[in-house]
């Protein structure tokens, strides 16, 4: 498995787990902002978001505003 | 049609009752299997209409139903049973033991309903009154004991009869549980109403089969009448200890048989670590009455602090061997030459052993005794459960020092070292006496270590091994004092 | 200081508070009500002689030794068994009871071997010391019978029972019934027969139920119960307390020492965690610290293709700093990166992460809780404000209900299992506690002498947060509910939104039963009893947090006990129960890439000020790479150097392929250890470790404990780990000059709020500190979130139940769950290097008859235990503890490699791993697979060491 097949089942994991926050999206980009190194954070700003739940998805768009 | 009552009772079994009630009922008889009257040396004993024909055998019964045979007379007016003060054997010998009849026909349940109507201050207060001390030996003071329990609050509490009659010379309690157990269970539902308990354990030595299984029939068919209490048989594993009252809640609770450091009282932190009030079967068996007839009615009896009767045992080397309740006050004197009438061997009294194998030895002497608590204590000497073990003048009182060690050591739980090291130690010195080796060393030796025994044990077993040990020196101390033969001291 | 045993009182203390006064020999005392004459006596120095009293255990009252006379009380009472009375007067010495006491005496000794001089306990033995107390002068019985010449057992690897010395005090039985709580020893037979045995008659100590706690060893008062190195060495000559380096329980020991020589590890009563109990890891389990395996020269080498060069210290450090150097150059910091060690001091901790921080440059540092307990420290830091548990261990005594979830405390936690197991007892009259449990696997607790489960919900593996919900949909449905807490010390809102959740049928325990496989009437008895059986308390352990939903279990734990009002008083609480000895100390100490010390989010600009101040540096204000992250971007070629102390994540972590391609692919390895672990196979730098008995410092246990662990020996490697470390920043030119722990605690304490008011002097002092200590709370914080929760607001969260991507199916249909044994310690770098393998010499597999008939398994069986993600064999254990379906196997043995079988799935939250579950196939097999051949193949060669030439 590549590193970026693990970020995106990190990312996919976070944002189940978050599904019942008011603002998932927000909340799982919250949480990858806080505990992902920037190197994990670029490479999956970077991917196209193939393999990403919508709200992990929505998660990586919330963290290129950023 | 003719009716002969004739004991079920273990002392009647063995020598023959059923064979005799067979016979009896091939005759067309009607047979009675009731208690016993307590004359063992007259069992198997028939009664006939009143009559009484002793050491009955199968052949004897064509005789006894016509009449014609040579009768001990009426039974209630036999030397032995008319002047006894029967309270709590008062059933014994009239009613069929598992009879719910006979027993309410003979007054029971009377006390159970009497300590319901009035309460439990009002029970424990008549049980005060009644002056009634524990019958297992300590003679503590039985309502003291149930207050105790009562003022402990607690979310469980027990009523433990011990039944584990272990010394020798003593059947009473077997008698109560073979004769008359509703008796008992009543007094025990009694004291769980008195203090509090719905509980209750019936504590029964292995070596009492029939009054097991008597028991257990009992407690169903009174299910009902004793209800919310309920009881439950225990039964013991054959340690003598197992008698000593924690030792006992050691093995109820499935621990090894060994006794507790007191305190905590047993009243206080018993079974299972709750308030338990542990009384012996006659203890237990003697309320009922108090609570009918009145605990005043009860302490009428006796002498000095020791009230009410006493279920006295007549064993050993004894001619009329059999029980006999009276107040206390009676003499041994009365107990052994009278009533008794002497050795069965003939020969004259020595000596006799009250309350068992640790009780003191008590010579000829000193038969003026009175039977009480105080007046025993005063002389050294202990009633114990009150069986009283007679033996002749062909007795080796040394011997009877070392057996009394022997038992100890068989007998310890080898928890506190003066009873579990001392014990064997003891017998090893009196070998030494016996063997006439350093006599007076020997004999001092012994005089330290019972008093070591007697104020450093942690339980009577130990502690009372001194009584007949000390007894035996003291009264008898020629059969200690045999030198080692001639050659060997030169 | 000179030797001397600890003081021994004779009987417990008592607690009440009513005062009661009595005069002893004529001298005034007064002492809490309950307490015994004995113990009394000894308040003011009177020793009445004594044999079977100690005052670990409750008075028996059987050697007649210590008989007194009272005024107007009859005989000659025990004082052991006798409670004080206001206004009592006591004789402890008269001619009378002298004369008795002389008379006990003499019946011991005429049973007793006459061989004091060459005997292991001479001049360390009761019965002695009360012989020459009492005045026994001469034995005069004609002695016939005697105990003497009996055979020893020697079976115990530590220890040798010798029944021709042994009194029958009964204080080992004792000891195992009312300390220990395995209840394996007793008194056989009675009277003068009487005689210990271990289980049965037939047994010996080795083959009974006996766990080698010492607890019997440590109470009998003569050379019956001894332990081999006092047989072997003789008696100590001083004492050092200090604290155990295994589990987070945190255990006060006397190291009790001849010169350099350690004799024994004692526990220590005066500890506040262990109170003087102990078990076989911590009492006797030391003997690595001398085991030849030990390496203790500096090794170097180009590649982990060649062997070991032997170097010195200076060459070694330089050959690092050197590498480290040119990576930082080549890559920058964020190649650079460190693993703090749970089984290092705090301020060694502290070093690491500093060197990582302000050395390498980067926020890459990790530590092994990555593994353990990182969903505690971000559950319990969502929900109640803070990343530890909530009480301390004392607090167990006041618990009505205790429920243990994903714990098996009497193997992980033996020294608190015994003290649980104590209160589910119920000793000291009050109803015992209840118990439940919730775990796959029927753990001891469940049914072990004494104590039962009320309830045992053997769940699937997987489903805890499920189970929990369900438990909280009971208690929110039926009312239990303890809405005046809630609103007083939670935010209503969330426990509206989150109390609508859990109420939904869907969560229901009747609805979730197919997946949980629990039937629902057990769901809901144990939730009714958990809400409303009084003071409840939460145990909890890795069967908790290393699952894929592990943080979302700890909050749904922390959500459990604020519904129903169990947080903030002594005899409820959240207890995660650590695994490791410092596991929260490294947590508290900022091993996290995330957070600093105190649990301070790196993007604190406050913090981070704070520490650029103390360190003359520009901190990283984003996170760094937890372990599996920096694995994988040492396989992506962007992570190149890593600094590891104490740990070996090549056994420790999962999915062992990946670890090894990650190390492999990096250019610096520096282990830093004890022995060439299995991690050391990778690494180009190996600097040798001290032992916990080598070094200053403190450790940090479950309960937020503070302790010191005092150096008893000189480091056989030379330098203590901390100086390791800083030499190390040296040879990188940081320029520390550290000369003491305790200057790294002090600036542990200027950093960190929560440890304010901790330093070496007060923890020598006070014995111990449970942070936090600062102005809030001078003393320390036994009992947590008092008066209301860290964060403000108790925060309620609510926990979907998002079931693990592990699923099983027809290749693999079983679900491996793994656990520990209690002789040995995790990977067993330890344990493994002393006797304890006698108990444990590998691991097996358990699973349940009916999967093992389906399979033509027999107990005994080599079998092959294969996963998606690897294949290893082992043994199997035919038991029905584990359900159809399941099965189960410890990891202590690095030829076993369970973590070659279990995967990369981890915990959303904090990457824990997800270790608890994995599908795997059991099938038969014999012998080793492809895998465990190749690596021990090439275990051997990476472990080759060229040693230093002597020098001419």
């Amino acid at each position: 498995m590549s590193t970026t097949d693990t970020l995106i089942r990190m990312a996919n994991q976070i944002a189940a787990n978050l599904g019942h926050e008011d603002d998932p999206a927000s909340a799982t980009a919250e949480h990858i902002r806080q505990f992902w190194d920037p190197r994990m954070k670029a490479a999956i700003r970077a991917h196209d978001g193939t393999g990403l739940s919508p709200v992990a998805a929505r998660a990586v768009a919330h963290l290129a505003q950023a | 049609m003719s009716v002969v009552r004739i004991s079920d009772d273990a002392v009647a079994l063995a020598l023959g009752a059923d064979a005799l009630a067979t016979a009896f009922e091939r005759q067309g008889a009607t047979v009675e299997r009731v208690s016993s009257w307590g004359m063992h040396w007259l069992e198997p004993l028939v009664d006939f209409g009143g009559v009484g024909y002793g050491n009955a055998t199968p052949a004897d019964v064509p005789a006894i139903l016509a009449g014609t045979a040579a009768s001990i007379g009426r039974i209630e007016e036999h030397p032995f049973i008319a002047p006894q003060q029967r309270l709590t054997f008062a059933r014994a010998g009239r009613t069929r033991p598992l009879s719910l009849e006979d027993y309410a026909a003979s007054g029971g349940w009377t006390g159970l309903m009497r300590a319901r109507e009035t309460g439990s201050a009002a029970t424990l207060e008549e049980v005060m009154i009644s002056g009634l001390r524990g019958r297992g030996g300590a003679g503590f003071p039985a309502g003291i004991k149930w207050k105790t329990v009562a003022d402990t609050s607690a979310p469980q509490k027990y009523i433990v009869c011990n039944a584990d009659e272990g010394d020798s010379g003593t059947f009473a309690d077997r008698m109560v549980m073979e004769g008359d157990p509703y008796m008992l269970i009543e007094g025990m539902a009694i004291a769980g109403h008195a203090v509090g308990a719905d509980k209750g354990y019936v504590y029964i030595r292995s070596e009492y089969p029939h009054a097991i299984a008597k028991m257990r029939a009992a407690i169903e068919r009174c299910a009902h009448i004793i209800a919310p209490f309920t009881v439950e048989i225990r039964v013991g594993a054959g340690a003598y200890v197992c008698g000593e009252e924690t030792s006992l809640l050691n093995s109820i609770e499935g621990r090894r048989g060994e006794v507790r450091a007191k305190p905590p009282l047993p009243a206080i932190k018993g079974l299972f670590g709750q308030p338990t009030v542990i009384n012996n079967v006659l203890t237990l068996a003697a309320v009922p009455w108090i609570l009918s007839q009145g605990g005043a009615a009860y302490a009428a009896y006796g002498m000095g602090r020791s009230r009410g009767t006493m279920p006295i045992q007549l064993a050993g080397n004894v001619r009329h061997g059999g029980l006999y309740e009276t107040a206390f006050g009676i003499t041994l004197e009365e107990l052994v030459n009278g009533i008794g009438g002497g050795t069965a061997s003939g020969r004259p009294v020595r000596a006799v052993q009250v309350g068992g194998p640790l009780g003191a030895y008590i010579p000829v002497s000193q038969f003026g005794l009175p039977f009480d608590y105080e007046a025993f204590a005063a002389a050294d000497a202990l009633i114990g459960h009150a069986g009283i073990t007679v033996f002749d003048d062909s007795v080796d009182m040394a011997r009877m020092a070392r057996f009394a060690l022997e038992f100890c050591a068989a007998e310890s739980c080898g928890k506190c070292t003066p009873c579990r090291l001392g014990s064997v130690r003891g017998v090893e010195v009196m070998d030494q006496i016996i063997a006439g080796r350093d006599v007076d060393t020997n004999v001092a030796l012994i005089e330290d270590l019972s008093e070591t025994m007697k104020f450093g044990s942690l339980c009577a077993l130990g502690g009372f091994t001194p009584y007949p040990v000390m007894s035996a020196l003291t009264h008898f101390r020629e059969d200690f004092m045999i030198q080692e033969s001639a050659e060997t001291i030169a | 200081m000179t030797y001397q045993p600890q003081k021994d009182f004779g009987t417990p203390a008592a607690s009440a508070d009513e005062q009661v006064t009595l005069t002893i020999d004529g001298r005034a005392v007064t002492v809490p009500a309950g307490t015994s004459v004995m113990r009394a006596a000894t308040e003011i120095e009177t020793s009445i002689p004594k044999l079977c009293a100690t005052d670990s255990l409750e008075s028996f009252g059987s050697c007649r030794l210590c008989l007194v006379e009272i005024d107007g009380r009859r005989g000659t009472p025990a004082s052991c068994t006798t409670p004080v009375e206001p206004g009592m007067v006591v004789h402890t010495q008269t001619p009378r009871l002298q004369k008795l006491r002389k008379g006990v005496m003499e019946l011991y000794i005429s049973d007793h071997p006459l061989d004091c001089l060459t005997c292991a306990a001479n001049g360390d033995c009761e019965l002695q010391d009360q012989a020459g107390a009492v005045g026994l002068r001469d034995v005069r019985y004609p002695v016939a019978a005697t105990h003497l010449g009996q055979t020893k057992d020697h079976s115990n690897p530590y220890f040798d029972f010798d029944p021709s010395k042994c009194i029958v005090c009964s204080r080992c039985v004792r000891a195992c019934d009312e300390v220990q709580g395995t209840l394996a020893l007793t008194v056989e037979a009675r009277g003068f027969d009487s005689k210990i045995s271990a289980g049965l008659a037939t047994d010996n100590f080795m083959g009974s139920e006996c766990v080698s706690c010492g607890a019997c060893v440590q109470a009998c008062p003569t050379a019956t119960l001894v332990e081999k190195k006092v047989v072997e060495i003789g008696t100590p000559d001083r004492a050092v307390i200090t604290t155990c380096a295994y589990c987070g329980v945190g255990c006060a020991f006397r190291a009790e020492m001849r010169g350099e020589q350690l004799v024994r590890m004692v526990p220590w009563k005066d500890g506040k965690a262990n109170h003087g109990h102990s078990c076989v890891k911590g009492r006797f389990a030391w003997g690595y610290a001398h085991h030849g395996e030990r390496v203790t020269a500096p090794m170097i080498r180009e590649s982990i293709d060649q062997p070991w060069r032997e170097v010195s210290w200076d060459d070694a450090l330089s050959f690092a700093a050197d590498k480290l150097r040119a990576i930082r150059a080549t890559h920058g910091p964020a190649a650079l990166g460190g693993i703090t060690s749970s089984r290092c001091t705090n301020e060694e901790t502290f070093l690491v992460q500093k060197l990582v921080r302000a050395g390498f440059g980067s926020n890459n540092v990790d530590t092994c809780a990555r593994v353990c307990h990182s969903p505690t420290g971000y559950g319990l830091k969502t929900t109640f404000g803070t990343s530890a548990g909530t009480q301390d261990f004392d607090s167990v005594d006041d618990s009505d209900v205790i429920l243990v979830i994903g714990a098996n405390p009497t193997d992980a936690h033996p020294v608190f299992a015994s003290r649980m197991k104590r209160r589910l007892r119920g000793q000291d009259g009050r109803p015992p506690a209840r118990l439940i449990v919730i775990d796959p696997r029927r753990i001891d607790l469940v049914r072990s002498p004494h104590v039962t489960a009320d309830h045992h919900l053997a769940l699937r593996p997987g489903t805890n947060v499920a189970v929990l919900t369900a438990m909280a949909h009971v208690i929110v449905t039926e009312g239990l509910a303890d809405e005046a807490f809630i609103r007083e010390r939670c935010d209503w809102d969330e426990y509206q939104h989150w109390a609508d959740f859990v109420s939904t049928s869907a969560n229901s325990p009747e609805a979730l039963e197919p997946v949980t496989q629990v039937p629902a009437d057990s769901i809901r008895a144990a939730a009714r009893l958990y809400a409303t059986g009084g003071n409840a308390a939460i145990y909890y352990g890795l069967g908790v947090t290393e699952h894929s939903q592990g943080s979302s279990t700890v909050m749904a734990i922390a959500n459990l006990a604020m519904a129903t009002g169990n947080i903030g008083r002594r005899g409820v609480g959240v207890n995660p129960l650590r695994g490791q000895n410092n596991v929260q100390g490294a947590c508290d100490m900022g091993s996290f890439p995330h957070e600093l010390s105190g649990y301070r989010h790196v993007s604190d600009e406050a913090a981070r000020a704070l520490f650029e101040a103390e360190w003359s540096v520009i901190l990283d204000a984003e996170p760094g790479l937890r372990i599996p992250n920096m694995l994988d971007a040492a396989i992506d070629g962007t992570f190149k150097a890593l600094y590891i102390q104490g740990e070996d994540i090549l056994q420790s972590d999962p999915n062992t392929h990946h670890v090894a391609a990650g190390l492999a692919a990096m250019e610096c390895v520096i282990v830093h250890d004890l022995f060439l672990n299995e991690t050391a196979n990778y690494a180009h730098v190996f600097l040798p470790g001290s032992t916990f008995l080598e070094k200053d410092g403190t450790f940090t246990n479950a309960e937020r404990r503070i302790q010191l662990v005092r150096k008893v020996m000189t480091p056989l490697n030379g330098m203590e780990d901390w100086q390791v470390t800083q030499a190390l920043a040296n040879a990188l030119d940081l320029g520390w000059n550290y000369t003491h722990p305790s200057e790294i605690m002090d600036e542990i304490a200027r950093l960190t709020p929560t440890f304010a008011g901790v330093s070496f002097s007060r923890l020598d002092e006070e014995g111990s500190l449970q942070w936090p200590v600062n102005d809030a709370a001078p003393n320390g914080s036994p009992i947590m979130h008092i008066d209301g929760f860290v964060r403000g607001k108790g925060k309620f969260v609510v926990t979907d139940y998002v079931p693990t991507d592990e699923k099983t199916g027809p290749r693999f249909p079983l679900l491996l769950t793994t656990g520990r044994i209690l002789s040995q310690y995790n990977v067993g770098a330890q344990t493994r290097r002393t006797e304890n393998s006698r108990w444990h010499e590998g691991d097996v597999l358990e699973i349940h008859p009916a999967d093992a008939e389906d399979r033509g398994i027999r107990n005994g069986d080599w079998i092959k235990l294969a996963s998606r993600t690897g294949a290893t064999s082992l043994q199997a254990l035919v038991t029905d503890r584990v359900a159809p379906g399941v099965v189960y196997t410890t990891f202590h043995h690095p030829d076993t490699q369970a973590n070659v079988v279990t995967t990369d799935y981890s915990d959303w939250a904090t990457n824990c791993p997800e270790y608890k579950v994995t599908a795997v196939q059991v099938t038969a097999s014999n012998g080793p697979t492809e895998w465990q051949r190749d690596y021990d193949a090439f275990s051997k060669k990476s472990r080759h060491i060229v040693p230093a030439e002597a020098a001419e």
